[in-house]
């Protein structure tokens, strides 16, 4: 071993202090009660839609937040484990989740561009749109705070999903609060804060996860 | 001292709990490790600077470690996210040696080896991208030298280069 190697060593090893090491299950605690959070408040200052708490619930509803839901909990999981890096580690589950979840905004295009069809744009949907992105922010900023601790390799795939994931779930807990149920609705203004927090986080946020 | 699997999780394990013998012993290990990881992937004189950096990685980074997964492809996840970011870097070394191809150390753990190893990383690439890298980021070829090298135009060897590092950085924990 090389002397100025050695020297490393001996300095970094007596400044061994105790650590406490990364588990998967603190990081999916922390963004599981940013979740909570942000649907409390959620409900709290929008109030709750109706029918949320009689379990009546429409087809779309459920189709378009199931969807959701499971768009952000496969990449909240995703990127809790980038955290700790790991060669073997392939991240592949959003993928098919993104796959699967892009039929929505397809859906709504053609509902919304039908004859009878509300159109592309309503002021209703633009402040979806904006809840949906208000929501996010306390699980994004959870997901972060993770990754800023932790030692992500694929930064700009880690930002990417941060921002889905952390745009599905804002859009879920809006969802608890918005009564418009068409599909050309949710599936625009209920699927943009994704889009949206896709593009941020893979080409701002991404930007503040190397190390 | 056996730095295999077993022995260095529970080394690990000691170190983030405060040992710090234990540690010196991993990063004497880890080190040895590394020299062997990088060989023929990086210009003999920048060795121990990326050895080094990936040692002080590993201790700004030591808590990422899960200790109930195994040590060294933690280790070769953040081994190959320097190395890239080495890559990336403009340099250009004046001597083309490189590190040869050093008795690796034969063991049970081989095959598992061979799954993290850089070669394993390089064999992503296609043939044109990982000559151009060769080339001009580990053996310190300019442009136009490389390019008479390969037979692949100027503008061809440096597309190359940076596509075949983006393809790099984007599959670092990608394991074959």
């Amino acid at each position: 071993m090389d002397d100025p190697t050695q020297a490393l060593i001996d300095r970094i090893s007596a400044d061994a202090a105790p650590v406490r090491p990364f588990r998967m299950g603190r990081g999916l605690a922390l963004a599981g009660l940013a979740f909570v959070v942000t649907i409390i408040a959620t409900l709290f200052l929008l109030g709750a839609r109706h029918g949320l708490m009689s379990g009546e619930f429409s087809v779309y509803f459920v189709v378009v937040n199931g969807l959701l839901l499971v768009l952000g909990l496969s990449c909240v999981t995703t990127v809790v484990a980038m955290a700790s890096p790991h060669v073997g580690t392939g991240h592949e589950g959003p993928k098919w989740a993104i796959a699967m979840a892009g039929v929505l905004p397809a859906a709504g295009v053609l509902a919304a561009s039908a004859p009878d069809g509300v159109g592309l744009l309503h002021v209703e949907g633009i402040h979806c749109m904006y809840m949906g992105l208000a929501a996010s922010v306390l699980i994004a900023a959870a997901l972060f705070v993770w990754l800023r601790r932790g030692a992500p390799v694929s930064p700009k795939l880690a930002g990417l999903y941060l921002g889905i994931g952390s745009g599905a779930l804002g859009s879920v807990a809006n969802g608890m609060a918005c009564a418009d149920d068409s599909i050309a609705h949710l599936g625009i203004w209920h699927m943009a804060p994704v889009v949206i927090g896709a593009l941020v986080g893979r080409y701002v946020i991404s930007r503040w996860l190397r190390w | 001292m056996n730095g295999d699997d077993a022995t260095m999780m529970r080394l690990m394990r000691a170190a983030q709990n405060g040992d710090k013998q234990a540690y010196a012993v991993l990063l004497e290990q880890a080190a040895k490790w590394l020299r062997r990881y990088f060989r023929r992937r990086i210009a003999l004189e920048k060795l121990d600077d990326l050895v080094q950096e990936v040692l002080l990685s590993v201790h700004a980074k030591r808590s990422t470690y899960d200790p109930d997964r195994p040590f060294y492809p933690w280790l070769a996840a953040i081994a190959r996210y320097r190395w890239v970011d080495y890559l990336r870097a403009e340099y250009r070394t004046q001597t083309q040696e490189l590190l040869e191809d050093t008795a690796s150390e034969e063991s049970a753990e081989e095959p598992v080896m061979a799954r993290i190893s850089l070669d394993r990383l390089f064999d992503q690439l296609s043939p044109a991208q990982a000559e151009a890298i060769e080339l001009v980021k580990i053996e310190g070829y300019s442009v136009a030298e490389a390019s008479e090298r390969s037979g692949q135009s100027q503008s061809l060897i440096k597309v190359n280069v940076h596509r075949g590092i983006r393809k790099l950085a984007a599959i670092i924990e990608k394991a074959s």
